[in-house]
């Protein structure tokens, strides 16, 4: 709920600050400006504003340049290139999600923030002129089921928007798409609201399609020489449209850490789609990068994994679902043309410690321990030569991994439409000393880990969940009506005695 | 506190406490307690309550008097009959719940300041926790313009390095916060570095999550293992810059 509320927040001051009375940088002081700027931006945005501070290289997007006069979320016409002195404020205010870009106005005053933005526009010269007109909205139309309908035609319409978002809008790139300065950039998933630079409230994604976002090939869609120019009113409805896809279902939500498998009857499927899974429920959670060992991975693409489990008497399955933009098949034209090179297969695993633990101790939750082993189920997607294959490796640490028989395991993955779905099957109960042997009830330890081919993915560049829980939920067993109805009998016995004791005592008198 | 009978107290006295726990967390806190945390509180305080009121034989008799009477004096049998029938059946009801399988993640209580060892090893020495000092925190008065360089050299390394998780603001709100447990320090908060000596702040950088004792649960911290990425010299200048960026004084050995 944390995560969904500041995000609700974020909106919500967004929407605030849009009608209050703007205030602008001409009343903040450069020169308090520069002092704030060198002790809290200069690690990132550099002491010469040239976006080349000392922590730039791990990061992606690169922290701005701001000698170079763009910026990427503004709100001024896409004819004209300098922001308006509120846009420059509510990126410092707020921040941008999904970047190291992070938001000041816990530890800053609004007094501090304007004087930032009136230092900042020095660098650029912007303190000397006037900023171009800002978007119009005309009238803004409300959500609703024809307004979005509506937009969805647009949005697929001669592949307007779908042609980098995808057509469910999982940003599942079908071209390589460069920022201006050369860095890779990743069209957003327009299914995770959380990663929006602004926020999705129709009128910011309004504000985005009309002005584009400059340094990026989003384009706009103002722009009469565009051939995929939009109306005002066509705009509003595709922001609606944008803003209906956001997921719900399979948001993360910090207080659920168990994933509950429940039991079935029928074999299960092999399928990843099979209807089977509509009625299990999903958890999710986020992921991070492996920053953590040697060979550090600092730019995933993807922030999250949709988990799902069911058992039968005789074996789970474990249905894995995250979204990933780019198809990696080595060997494949498509997958080369928009990966990075090396390119190579997207993978997954999932990690189980090999005894269940019956304290609070646990594998290290990297690849275990040396006193704790853990069991790897690893998927990949295999490439234009060889088919995807499951591995089973068991390691007691980083780097220490080692190739079990997989013969009782089975992976299947299946991508479609920018989201890979993989299912591990495996029985229950196997022979081996090293693999975990599933029980009903109790809770087991679950981790992820997740390699994108396309990103430079591979080996220790990936990303990783902390551990989670997995249980299986009993079937119905009469332990608890039983061990009540024994209570209910011993009670009774007691107080039977009781009352026996007591009246032989005053018989006794 | 006379009129009360001594039975009635008990009752009341570990109800309050109960409902104060519940108060306190789930309403002011904001946090709801694990109900597995919540028993364990409750036995104590239960038995601990027990424990006072049975000190003396008086006072166990008083306490057991409502009870005695209601099984020896004929003229409540009613009220017996009552409280015999409605017993059995709370105390079947609340061992059917406890029996039926609680889907509530298992609770992991863990220590997050743990007592430090007295000597560690680490980039392969002995260091003395007790005695450690930060080499470079004397030139604060010795030498002011080395040691602002000495803290601008942190902070390099703290951007390039801990921001990811422990936030650019230092508040423990880096990017990637969210997907860790436990989540990352927040060194803006008092009761953090401010709390810590140098020492302790070296020890932890440099051992990681897996240095810590067990009772703090290294298997699930993600801190790393600086030690294999920085040098002894680039762990004492983040030290200066943790202080510096959030105006906090390290704790020294003589307080
Ligand atoms: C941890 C690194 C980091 C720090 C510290 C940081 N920024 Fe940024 N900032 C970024 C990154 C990365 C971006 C670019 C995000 C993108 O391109 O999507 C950015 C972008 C910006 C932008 C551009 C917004 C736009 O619409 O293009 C402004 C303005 C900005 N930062 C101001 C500041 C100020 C003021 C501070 C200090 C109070 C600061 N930043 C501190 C990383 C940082
Ligand atoms: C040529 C490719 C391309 C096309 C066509 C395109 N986009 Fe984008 N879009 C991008 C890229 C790339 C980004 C991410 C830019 C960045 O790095 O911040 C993006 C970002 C966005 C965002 C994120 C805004 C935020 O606050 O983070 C929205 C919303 C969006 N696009 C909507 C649309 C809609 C609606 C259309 C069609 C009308 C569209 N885009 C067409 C490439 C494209």
């Amino acid at each position: 709920m944390r995560l969904v509320s500041k995000w609700l927040r974020i909106v919500g001051l967004g929407c605030l600050l849009m009608g209050a009375p703007s205030g602008y940088a001409a009343d903040g002081s450069p020169e308090n400006g520069e002092e704030i700027y060198l002790k809290r931006c200069v690690g990132c945005h550099g002491v010469d504003g040239d976006g080349l501070g000392p922590g730039a290289e791990r990061l992606l997007p690169p922290p701005r340049d701001f000698t170079s006069g763009m910026f990427k979320i503004m709100s001024t016409a896409f004819d004209g290139y300098i922001p308006q002195d509120q846009d420059i404020f509510k990126m410092i205010k707020l921040g941008m999600p999904g970047t190291a870009m992070p938001g000041w106005q816990d530890i800053l005053s609004e007094q501090e923030m304007w004087d930032l933005v009136a230092y900042i526009k020095v660098f650029p010269g912007y303190d000397e002129e006037e900023p171009g007109a800002a978007v119009e909205y005309v009238e803004q139309v409300p959500s609703s089921e024809d307004s979005i309908a509506k937009g969805k035609e647009l949005f697929l319409e001669d592949d307007r928007c779908s042609e980098c978002h995808g057509e469910d809008g999982k940003g599942n790139a079908i071209k390589r798409l460069l920022g201006d300065n050369g860095e890779r950039t990743w069209p957003r998933n327009l299914t995770k609201p959380w990663t929006f630079r602004h926020s999705n409230n129709p009128k910011d994604i309004f504000t985005r399609i009309s002005v584009g976002i400059p340094g990026t090939q989003m384009p706009s869609f103002a722009d009469p020489a565009s051939k995929k120019v939009l109306t005002p009113e066509e705009r509003w409805h595709v922001a609606n449209y944008v803003q209906s896809l956001a997921k719900t279902s399979e948001a993360v939500n910090p207080e659920n850490t168990v994933i509950k498998a429940a039991r079935v009857d029928q074999a299960i499927p092999d399928d990843p789609y099979d209807e089977i899974w509509t009625d299990a429920l999903p958890s999710t959670f986020f992921m991070v990068p492996q920053i953590i060992a040697e060979n550090r991975h600092f730019t995933p693409s993807n922030d999250t994994i949709t988990v799902r489990s069911i058992y039968t008497p005789t074996e789970i399955g474990i249905l894995l679902e995250w979204d990933d933009r780019t198809f990696s098949q080595p060997g494949d034209e498509d997958s080369e043309k928009i990966g990075d090179s090396p390119l190579y297969e997207d993978k997954v695993a999932v990690q189980l410690p090999v005894t269940i633990p019956t304290g609070m101790e646990k594998p290290y939750f990297v690849m275990g321990d040396r006193d704790n082993a853990v069991n790897l189920w690893r998927w990949r997607g295999g490439t234009t030569s060889e088919p995807e294959a499951v591995s089973q490796i068991s390691a007691t640490g980083v780097g220490t991994g080692v190739e079990l028989d997989a013969e009782g395991l089975m992976g299947r993955g299946v991508y479609k439409s920018g989201t890979w779905r993989v299912l591990f099957k495996r029985s229950l109960i196997t022979e081996s000393e090293d693999e975990l042997q599933f029980r009903e009830g109790v809770f087991i330890p679950i981790a992820f880990f997740a390699w994108d081919g396309s990103n430079g993915e591979s080996g220790t560049k990936h990303i990783l969940s902390t551990w989670y829980w997995l249980v299986l939920e009993s079937s119905s067993s009469s332990v608890p009506f039983l061990g009540s109805l024994l209570a209910l009998i011993l009670v009774l016995g007691l107080e039977f005695l009781w009352v026996r004791s007591s009246s032989l005592q005053e018989e006794n008198h | 506190m006379q009129k009360i009978p001594k039975l009635l107290q008990v009752v009341l006295i570990v109800v309050g406490v109960y409902f104060g726990f519940v108060l306190l967390f789930d309403f002011i806190l904001g946090q709801v307690i694990p109900s597995s945390l919540l028993n364990m509180y409750m036995f104590f305080i239960v038995a601990g309550v027990l424990a006072v009121y049975t000190a003396t034989e008086d006072g166990t008799r008083e306490l057991v008097a409502p009870i005695k009477s209601l099984v020896e004096d004929p003229s409540k049998k009613k009220t017996r009959n009552i409280v015999f029938a409605v017993t059995p059946v709370a105390v079947a009801l609340f061992v059917y719940l406890q029996l039926v399988p609680s889907l509530e993640a298992p609770l992991e209580l863990r220590s997050i300041h743990p007592a430090p060892p007295s000597t560690v090893k680490i980039y392969g020495k002995r260091f003395d926790l007790r005695t450690l000092v930060n080499p470079y925190r004397k030139l604060e008065e010795e030498d002011p313009e080395e040691f602002r360089a000495m803290v601008e050299a942190g902070a390099s390394i703290y951007i390039q390095n801990c921001h990811f998780c422990h936030g650019d603001k230092l508040d423990g709100q880096g990017p990637y916060a969210a997907g860790l447990n436990p989540v990352p320090l927040n060194f803006q908060d008092v009761g953090t570095i401010a709390q810590l000596q140098e020492s302790f702040l070296f020890w932890r950088i440099a051992t990681g999550g897996p240095g810590l004792p067990d009772e703090a649960a290294p298997w699930i911290s993600s801190m790393p293992v600086w030690q294999e990425f920085l040098t002894e010299e680039e762990i004492w200048q983040v030290i200066l810059y943790l202080y510096d960026y959030t105006g906090r004084r390290p704790r020294s050995w003589e307080e």
